[in-house]
């Protein structure tokens, strides 16, 4: 499992398993061209890979107004 | 994935640009792209005053920091808007940017004026959005001058010119046509405006603010929601993942052969503009849409 945050105003939840950035964003919904994915307080690309347990921050950066 | 440069783990990919940069490499990248668009615009000169507006987002945050590491000398601009569980956190986040980097700062307040975006959404029939627009532009001319600035720099980013050049098109806009691109010349009571962010995207900017550790405004504006500016930007991030690099091509290409057709157009037959009655401010009209519009939200205001 991975935990998961998705800014802003996200709370922390349990994700199932994702072998590497890009699958988990595919399974989020997200574009990887449009969230920043931050584990560690380091920045990933889609293609790095997961760890159970890893605690992952995704950061949407559309503006709205 | 390794930086195009240098071979190091790449934090950053950028399938636009057919690349992927390290923290280091990346920054040189988003230095040079800014570098670029006030070369190749001559968007400024070393002896320009400048004043950069400042919403508290990451686009406005990152300009800042951007011009200064540049070596301009710029001052920053918040127009708080008084929209209640929302501006004071803009405010807030703008105050505490500028305090840790000592830039200057001055904040303006629409409340103080008595057109806070609350009574004006109140008292107009239409989206507020385009009002609010309307107010804020009117206002960074407006003290731009009043303050001695030669230029006002926005933080508008390549997202927001696609995204606007897309929606000015689908009404085959002439005079928004004619005049959108990265440099606004002074003219006619209007400052010098200028886009010095245009060659980068949201999500470059995010990384950079990121890593440069410039803590952003996140929370949207409670009254965009359904906005069409959204809609534009979700079509074209889905045209650029088919076709990485056609927001940059398109944007540039319009700059280069599309506007100065429109730009020829409007010399020739667009509205002249003189100082409105009321305000000074140009206009093609007696008195402008501002001050039209802030009359509107003060008499609602004394029923």
């Amino acid at each position: 499992m991975i935990t998961v945050t998705i800014e802003p105003d996200g709370l922390p939840f349990e994700a199932p398993q994702a072998n590497t950035v890009l699958q988990l964003l595919n399974r989020m919904g997200l574009r990887s061209s449009r969230t920043l994915v931050i584990r560690d307080n380091r920045l990933l690309t889609p293609d790095q890979r997961l760890q159970h347990g890893d605690a992952v921050t995704l950061r949407k950066v559309g503006s709205k107004g | 994935m390794k930086c195009s440069r240098c071979r190091e783990p790449a934090v950053v990919a950028l399938p636009s640009h057919h690349a992927g940069f390290c923290a280091p490499c990346f920054d040189i990248f988003a230095l040079r792209q800014v570098e670029r668009a006030i070369k190749k615009h001559s968007l400024l000169s070393p002896d320009d005053r400048i004043l950069v507006a400042l919403s508290g987002g990451k686009d406005s945050l990152a300009l800042m920091h951007i011009l200064h590491r540049l070596g301009y000398t710029a001052t920053g601009l918040h127009l708080d808007l008084g929209i209640d569980d929302s501006s004071e956190f803009a405010r807030a986040s703008v105050e505490a940017f500028c305090a840790r980097h000592g830039f200057p700062l001055i904040v303006h307040e629409f409340a103080a004026q008595g057109i806070a975006i609350p009574l004006v959404r109140r008292a107009i029939k239409r989206p507020v959005c385009a009002v609010c627009g309307k107010l804020k532009r009117h206002s960074f001319n407006r003290l731009a001058r009043e303050h001695g600035f030669t230029v006002l720099a926005t933080g508008h980013n390549l997202d927001d010119e696609v995204g606007r050049l897309f929606a000015n098109v689908l009404r085959w806009d002439r005079a928004y046509l004619a005049d959108q691109g990265p440099l606004l010349p002074a003219e006619d009571g209007f400052v010098r405006k200028i886009k010095p962010l245009y060659r980068l995207t949201e999500f470059e900017l995010a990384n950079y603010c990121f890593l440069q550790g410039i803590e952003h405004h996140m929370r949207g504006c409670p009254f965009s929601k359904g906005a069409s500016f959204s809609t534009h930007k979700e079509l074209w991030e889905e045209l650029e993942s088919h076709s990485p690099g056609q927001k940059l091509n398109f944007y540039e290409t319009f700059l280069k052969t599309g506007r100065p057709v429109f730009e020829n157009l409007e010399q020739q037959e667009g509205a002249s503009l003189s100082p409105c009655d009321v305000c000074g401010s140009p206009t093609s009209a007696e008195v402008c849409s501002v001050c039209r519009i802030t009359a509107q939200v003060r008499g609602q205001a004394r029923q």
